[in-house]
Parts: structure tokens; C-alpha cells; sequence
């Protein structure tokens, strides 16, 4: 059946048809060529700086040395120094930055909302209270060879994300975005009252340990904390991969969306789920990290635009890039001394975006 | 009027008082310590949640500590001196309002610990018996001294606080403090002497590159799972003390309260890093 | 006939369970080419009908059907290659350009990872040159006045290539100005570009401007369905207002105008459920 546009007459001359067909072709092309280019150009950013920031620390170590496969592991310093201090550290940042930064442009996206960030609907909040009864009421125990700490927080990071779902759908009906932000907001400041309460029964070390906890750590020591988080991590950024061009409609409106054929109840269930997997994961694994999430995706659209499908994949690598750029530094810049990373993060990325906005006018 | 924020630890609204103060409540487990040590016990009518030496204390009531005192509670026990963190500035302004004197505990090395020792003693009218024990404690510290004397002083870390089961959020201390001038006196060296700061949190790389020869985890309460706690320092094994296992763990409250009992702590600790020396 | 209603029912339940219906037992069959307007008061369950139509809502009884294939039996995406909507306002939390916001048209047929490709780019490109806004395809969206706006909205339902445009209030929150403008691109997209469309308004004078077709509702039922001549006249607005109105042929305009005339109704006059 014809389309009621096709029965255009054709009026415009045949050169001036030309040019603006050449015009839309090259639009075209500019698309995918972009996609590739800018996916490609923050991909090769994210890469270099996992590659070079093991190399650098506030011991001198010797490269060389620490390659040497003729010295035994266990008495190799530079190699352990390399190994175990800085590459876990640089990979769980790598990961831990491209999650909370995916998770920001998803529930940017969901909300509707520039300003939202992944800690917004209550995640990191109810991860914050699982790490702090864990720390709290001894659980001194490890459960095998994983601490309890990033067992609790990911229990508490998951409870919090369910409650708020329930809250906020009816079974196959859309989620209300209103309620999910209500929602989130107040069980953030219940899981803020809950935290100082239990930092009010706690001894003296507990409420230090719960307050390093809080700014954010990457300092794993091992593979084995960021082999945990991987299977989470990655269903979250399968589940991101199907989402770009849904969330394009999404953030228009969800009549607008429902009526181009998204299925907005499913769509929604899909960011809200993979966002706090992403979010759950990374918060298990490094504490809650705050600034990622909302200054890397607004720094990437000022740069790319805010076409999801370019946003989120330039979100996620440069978000990786960040994070390990600002690990980088708290561990560099007052060595031995470490800055805590969520100090770092906060310090960096906002007057990086303020100017930024101002550059831009 | 007296200045209730200077440093000065002894506020007081009047002059001293003839009469020795005979209702004293302590909110610091140490400084409660040390008023039994002196034979300031009878004169205790309140103790702090986090009391638990001596025993007697079990009895007394408890008014709360640092983040929550009682004030309520403290005050209907009637007391004519008071026991308070420098830090809590509102609880002393309304002792001071009630005409109660208080003492403000100060935090720091083994020479803080005695001279708040003497200060309590002259103040609870015990002075002989503190002199007394402040000897005796001296006496200890030169004991060990002598013991190690001439030993080699291996480098060594005191760990305090981490995560059960890694080494995350380590907490060790620092150059200054009584945990580094116990550390001091047993014979060792503090590998993290340089910095001054009474606690450090230290990175993977930082413990690698210091590489301690030894490695002294200290708590309140032994952790539950010993051999989960070893195994997590098996992720640093070119660090001596985890090569040659010197890993060693020690639990008593003696340890983390740095009242009269540090001479305890310091014959513990020297008795770990030198064995040989207590054959 | 491409689009029509059969008998649908809907209702919504408020928070202590009631059920009150918003449409009750409404038929109607949109002909190919018509322009018609679904005319009533607030609540009277015009836009209810228009998100029915869309396929946005499920009726709760009866069909809507397109091209006699029930709406529930085909996709989302089957709907909306068929049936596009402008609303009332667009918001978008992002800053697209016009032309991103026309692309978006295109989503419903493209696959799930499709770009897209040079006949999209001609589609838009084409949607915008009907509706006048093929200069403004690198502005910011947010950045154009509402008449723009709202021909870029249109453009991007146009971009769907739909068979049947539904229009929720289409200049319900536009100035005068722009609301003449809007009209008459209406106007010229159904009469020079045969776009079928069905436009929910409460504006009386819009829909005899540019409606062939009325369905008068209130109370969630049809009170008159037919020609705008046949349909629209003073009983039609008394019984659905309750206000007196001169309905009158304009020479001028070309099309019969409204004119509120006496006093205004009372509370309780024309206005019992």
C-alpha cells in the first residue's frame, strides 16, 4: 500500500533533487562512519590509558625485571608490584568506570532526566547499608575466599533496586518514571539516616573503615574481586548493547516511543535492570564512586551529540578511561599518601565540566 | 571565665578543691584503666560502653562514650569529676554550666599515657601510688629494652585494622603514637616510622615496596577465621614477613587501649619479634 | 477503509477501584483521505479514542481495526509503519536537532541494530520539505519557536510514512500566529498530499477550518459522527457545551465559523453527568 507521502509531485528541478539526495547520502554515510570513528577514537583512548597506567605508581619498578620470567614469581617484587598491586587496580577501574558511566546515560535516558546519575533511584544507597552492616556487626568471617563486605553490598544494592521496581510498575503496564524517582530519592535518604545510625553504634575502626569504604577504593590486590563482578558486568553491558536506539525514543516521550513500535514497559524494565546490575557491580567492587556517572556522559554529549547510540558506547570507554586516569592520580600525586578516589573524581570531574559549559558558552 | 576551648586538659570553674574528687565518671576506657591502676577505683561511680577492664567495671553504670554520651545519665550519678574526649566540647560545656569539673583525655605516644597517668594521680589524691605505678611501667619499658638490646631491629608493621579475608581497607600505624612507641621499645623498626600520622592506610604497592620483614596483626578479639586471614597475605609473598612467615596475630584489648596495661603490650610485641630473646 | 473502531470500551481504574469509563461502546470508520476531527469537551474520552486508535492503548472491549487486521493481532512496529502521532508537546529530555528528531520517524522501520540508511535520509529529508522545515535540520530542536517545532513534529511522523496521521491537540499550546500556520499545513498535507488524518481538539473554530469530517463526543459516547456541514451547528454545540453559539458560513474564511453568543452557561446548566 502506497504511502500517502509518495504521492508527492515532483516539482523541484532534477539538479537541485541531485544535490539534496548527494546531501542525504553523505548524511548517511556520516552515521555510520561516526559511530565508527568516535567508538573508535574513545576505544583507543580507554585502551591506551589501561595500557600505560600500570607502568606508572609511586614505586620505580623496572619493566624490564618485572617481565623477567626467569625469577620466580613469588620473590619478583616488580613483578608483584605490577601484577598484583597495579593491574587488578587498573582493570576493576577500567570496568568499574564503564559500568557507572553506561549506567548514568541508561538511567538518564529511563528518567528522562540530564541530571540523574546511577545513584539516584536508591542503588548505591542500600549497597552502602549492606557494606556498613557488614562491617558492623563483624560478619569477621570470610565466606570462602571472598570478603563479606562486596557479598553484603551487592545483596543491599539488589534489594534496594527491587524495592524500587516494585514501587514503581504494575505487572506489564509502564513504569511510572515520577514514582521510580520519588522512590529512589527517599529510600536514599532512609538509607542515609540507616548509615549513620549504625556509624553511631559502631566502634572507632568500624566507622573508619565504613567511611574509607564510602570514597571509593580500587585497591583490590588480586584478579579475584574483578572475576566476581564480570559475569554481572557483563549481562549489564549485553543487556546496554539493545538499548541505544530504544532509549533515542524513550527520552522523547513514552507516547512518542510507544507509537514508533517500542515496547516502552519492556524497554524500561530492560535500562532499569541493566543499569543496576552495572551499578550493583560496580559499587561491590570499588565502594560507591560518585561523579562518574553523571559528568562522563554529559562530557561525552558535549563532544558527540546525544544520540544514544554513539553516548553509550563512548560513555562506557571513556568512562573507563576516567576512572583509571583518576585512580592514577590519587595514588600518584601525595604518594605514599593516597587520596581517597571519590575525592579525586568529585575534584576532577566538576570543574572539568563547569569548564567545559563555559568554553561552550 | 575559664576557657573551655584551649588546650589546657584540666578545666576547672573554681580552684582546685582540698577534697579529692569522690564520684568520678570516665568515658575513656583508658583513662578508666588507669584510675584503677592508681587505686582510684572506689572513688569510680560510671564507666563508658566500651569498658571492660577491670572487672569491677562490669558493674558500674555505663553512660555512654565518645559519639554518645549520657549527659542525663552521668549527671544524676552526681559526680565531681568527669572524664571527657577533648572533641566533646558540648558535653564539658554543660558540666562546666553545672559547676562538675572534667579531665579531657588527649591521645597520644606512651609519654601522653603516663603524664595523663600523673596528672589523674595527683588530681584523685593518689599521687604516691601513681608515682608508684608510673615507675613500674618505666621499669617494664627498660626490662624490654634491655632484653632486645643489640638485637638486630627487624622492620616492622603493625596492622590494626582491614576486611576480613583480604587486605583491603588496611589500617597500620603510623610514625607517631602508642602503637609505634611500643613497637619502639620491643626492638623493632617501624617500617612506616616516616610517616607522622598515627595511622596509615596503605596500598598493595606500598606494602610491597616497604616489604616488612615482619608483620604484627593486632585486635580486641582473635578473628574467627585465622587461616582465612593468612591466606589473604599470601597475595603479597615477595614481602619477607610473608616469605619467611612472620605473619604473626595477637588478640587482647590490652593492645588497643593505650592505658596502663601498654607495658603488657610491649613485652607481647617484643616477645614476638624476638623470641630468642624470652627462651 | 484504513482505520476504525468497533464498538470500543474503555475504562480507567482510579486508585480506590473504581472503574469509570472513559469511552463507552464508540464506532467509527476513518475513510481514506478525510481529515476529521474528534470535537468535545474535557474528559469526553477524545484523546482516549485517538491513543486507541494508535494502538497505545488496549480497548478494554471491542476492536480497532487497520485495514480490517484487528490492532492487537499485529506488532508495535506493524502499527506504526501504518498509524504515526503528533502530541500535543514534545519534550525531549535531550537536545536532538530537527533532523534527528525527524529521523526518529524512521525507527519503526528499521531492524534493532539497523542504521540509518540513504532512502531514511531522503524519507526525512522529504517530510521536511512538506512541512517547511528542510532549512532547520541542524538547529537545536529546543532552540525553535513553536510553530517550528511543531512542523518538526509533524515532519517526523510524516518520516513514518504513515497511512493514517492522529494529531493530539496540534495547536492547543501554540500562539495565534502559529496556530493558523499549523492549520494550513494540515490543510495542504491532506488536501495536496491526500494524508489521512484524525485530530482531537476542543477548538471549535480549528475543526470547521479544516475538518471534512466531525465526531462529536461527550461522556465517552458519540453524541454525532458525519459531515462538518451536516454535524456542526448550534444544537450540536448547546447539547455539548451548553453554551449558545451562532454557527455561521464565513465568506471570508471559507468555512463555517463558531461565535459564543448570550450569556455564559451556569454551573449547573449543560454540565450534569
Amino acid at each position: 500500500m502506497t504511502s500517502p507521502t509518495d504521492a508527492t509531485a515532483h516539482v523541484a528541478p532534477a539538479t537541485h533533487q541531485a544535490r539534496e539526495r548527494r546531501h542525504a547520502t553523505r548524511g548517511a554515510r556520516a552515521t555510520r562512519a561516526r559511530i565508527a570513528a568516535t567508538v573508535g577514537a574513545f576505544g583507543a583512548l580507554a585502551f591506551l590509558t589501561c595500557l600505560l597506567a600500570p607502568l606508572v605508581g609511586s614505586t620505580h619498578i623496572s619493566l624490564v625485571r618485572a617481565f623477567d620470567r626467569s625469577i620466580p614469581f613469588a620473590d619478583n617484587v616488580d613483578a608483584q608490584i605490577f601484577f598484583v598491586a597495579r593491574l587488578p587496580r587498573v582493570l576493576a577501574g577500567a570496568l568499574v568506570g564503564a559500568g557507572l558511566a553506561s549506567a548514568g546515560v541508561v538511567f538518564q535516558a529511563l528518567l528522562r532526566n540530564p541530571l540523574a546519575d546511577p545513584f539516584t533511584l536508591g542503588v548505591s544507597g542500600g549497597a552502602s547499608v549492606g557494606a556498613m552492616l557488614a562491617i558492623t556487626f563483624g560478619l569477621s568471617m570470610a565466606v570462602g575466599p571472598v570478603s563479606p563486605v562486596p557479598l553484603a553490598t551487592l545483596a543491599g544494592a539488589g534489594a534496594a533496586a527491587l524495592l524500587v521496581y516494585r514501587l514503581a510498575t504494575a505487572a506489564g503496564r509502564a513504569m511510572s518514571t515520577s514514582v521510580l524517582l520519588l522512590a529512589g530519592v527517599t529510600l536514599n535518604a532512609f538509607f542515609s539516616a540507616v548509615i549513620m545510625l549504625l556509624q553511631y553504634v559502631s566502634s572507632f575502626t568500624e566507622v573508619y573503615r565504613a567511611m574509607r569504604w564510602l570514597m571509593g577504593d580500587l585497591d583490590i590486590g588480586g584478579f579475584a574481586p574483578v572475576i566476581a563482578a564480570l559475569p554481572l558486568m557483563a549481562i549489564a553491558f549485553v543487556l546496554f548493547a539493545l538499548l541505544p536506539s530504544a532509549l533515542n525514543q524513550l527520552s522523547v516521550g513514552s507516547d512518542a516511543a510507544a507509537s514508533r513500535g517500542v515496547d516502552v514497559a519492556r524497554v524500561q524494565r530492560l535500562a532499569f535492570v541493566s543499569a543496576s546490575l552495572a551499578t550493583s557491580g560496580s559499587v561491590s567492587l570499588a565502594g560507591p564512586i560518585g561523579f562518574v556517572g553523571i559528568v562522563v556522559p554529559h562530557l561525552v554529549r558535549l563532544i558527540v551529540g546525544v544520540d544514544h547510540r554513539v553516548v553509550l558506547p563512548a560513555s562506557a570507554l571513556f568512562g573507563a578511561a576516567f576512572l583509571v586516569g583518576c585512580d592514577l592520580v590519587a595514588r600518584t600525586l601525595f604518594s605514599p599518601v593516597e587520596i581517597p578516589l571519590g575525592i579525586v573524581t568529585a575534584m576532577i570531574g566538576g570543574p572539568f565540566f563547569l569548564w567545559l559549559l563555559v568554553r561552550r558558552g | 571565665m575559664a576557657s573551655l576551648y584551649g588546650s589546657a586538659h584540666l578545666q576547672s570553674p573554681s580552684p582546685a578543691p582540698a577534697r579529692a574528687p569522690q564520684r568520678i565518671v570516665s568515658l575513656v576506657p583508658a583513662l578508666t584503666e588507669t584510675l584503677f591502676a592508681i587505686g582510684a577505683g572506689p572513688q569510680v561511680v560510671g564507666v563508658s560502653s566500651y569498658d571492660q577492664f577491670p572487672p569491677e567495671v562490669k558493674k558500674l553504670p555505663q553512660v555512654g562514650a565518645l559519639l554518645d554520651p549520657d549527659t542525663e545519665r552521668i549527671l544524676a550519678l552526681r559526680p565531681d569529676l568527669v572524664i571527657t574526649y577533648g572533641s566533646q566540647l558540648n558535653a564539658e560545656a554543660q558540666f562546666a554550666r553545672a559547676g562538675i569539673r572534667t579531665y579531657s583525655y588527649r591521645h597520644g605516644g606512651i609519654a601522653t599515657v603516663l603524664e595523663s597517668l600523673r596528672d589523674l594521680a595527683m588530681l584523685t589524691g593518689h599521687r604516691a601510688d601513681g608515682e608508684r605505678v608510673a615507675r613500674d611501667l618505666q621499669a617494664r619499658f627498660d626490662a624490654v629494652r634491655a632484653r632486645v638490646r643489640g638485637r638486630r631491629r627487624p622492620r616492622t608493621m603493625v596492622v590494626f585494622e582491614h576486611d576480613p579475608g583480604t587486605l583491603r581497607s588496611m589500617f597500620v600505624s603510623g610514625g607517631i603514637g602508642f602503637l609505634h612507641d611500643m613497637l619502639d621499645i620491643a626492638g623493632g623498626e617501624d617500617v612506616f616510622g616516616d610517616v607522622k600520622r598515627e595511622s596509615v592506610q596503605p596500598s598493595m604497592e606500598t606494602l610491597i615496596s616497604r616489604a616488612p620483614e615482619v608483620i604484627v596483626e593486632i585486635r580486641g578479639n582473635l578473628p574467627s577465621n585465622i587461616d582465612a586471614e593468612r591466606r589473604a597475605w599470601l597475595a603479597l609473598t615477595t614481602v619477607p614477613a610473608v616469605k619467611n612467615g612472620r605473619v604473626h596475630f595477637l588478640a587482647g584489648e590490652y593492645l588497643v587501649v593505650p592505658g596502663p596495661r601498654v607495658a603488657q603490650g610491649v613485652e607481647a610485641f617484643a616477645r614476638t619479634l624476638h623470641p630468642d630473646a624470652y627462651r | 477503509m484504513p482505520l476504525s473502531a468497533q464498538h470500543v470500551s474503555y475504562s480507567y481504574t482510579s486508585r480506590r477501584g473504581t472503574a469509570s469509563f472513559a469511552l463507552r461502546d464508540v464506532s467509527l470508520a476513518i475513510e481514506r483521505g478525510t481529515l476529521t476531527g474528534l470535537l468535545g469537551p474535557n474528559g469526553c474520552g477524545k484523546t482516549t479514542l485517538l491513543r486507541l486508535l494508535a494502538g497505545i492503548l488496549r480497548p478494554h472491549a471491542g476492536t480497532v481495526t487497520l485495514d480490517g487486521r484487528a490492532l492487537s493481532d499485529l506488532s508495535r512496529r506493524a502499527v506504526a509503519r501504518r498509524i504515526a502521532v503528533v502530541p500535543q508537546e514534545t519534550h525531549p529530555a535531550f537536545d536532538y536537532t530537527a533532523i534527528e528528531m525527524v529521523l526518529m520517524g524512521r525507527h519503526p522501520h528499521l531492524g534493532v541494530f539497523e542504521l540509518e540508511g540513504p532512502r531514511d535520509f531522503d524519507i526525512a529529508h522529504e517530510a521536511m520539505v512538506s512541512t517547511g522545515t528542510d532549512h532547520l535540520g541542524d538547529r537545536a530542536y529546543m532552540t525553535l519557536s513553536g510553530g517550528e517545532k511543531q512542523r518538526v513534529i509533524i515532519a517526523s511522523a510524516l518520516a513514518q510514512q504513515p497511512a493514517v496521521l492522529l494529531l493530539d491537540e496540534p495547536t492547543a499550546s501554540l500562539d495565534l500566529g502559529y496556530q493558523v500556520e499549523i492549520a494550513s499545513l494540515l490543510r495542504q498535507l491532506n488536501r495536496e498530499r491526500s494524508v489521512t488524518m484524525v485530530m482531537a481538539t476542543h477548538d471549535l473554530n480549528l475543526a470547521a477550518s479544516i475538518c471534512d469530517t466531525l465526531v462529536l463526543m461527550r461522556d465517552g459516547r458519540i453524541q454525532s459522527y458525519g459531515a462538518t456541514s451536516d454535524v456542526l451547528d448550534s444544537d450540536a454545540v448547546r447539547r455539548l457545551y451548553g453554551v449558545d453559539a451562532d454557527v455561521r458560513f464565513h465568506d471570508d474564511a471559507g468555512h463555517l465559523v463558531v461565535v459564543p453568543v448570550g450569556p455564559a452557561p451556569s454551573a449547573v446548566e449543560g454540565r450534569t453527568r
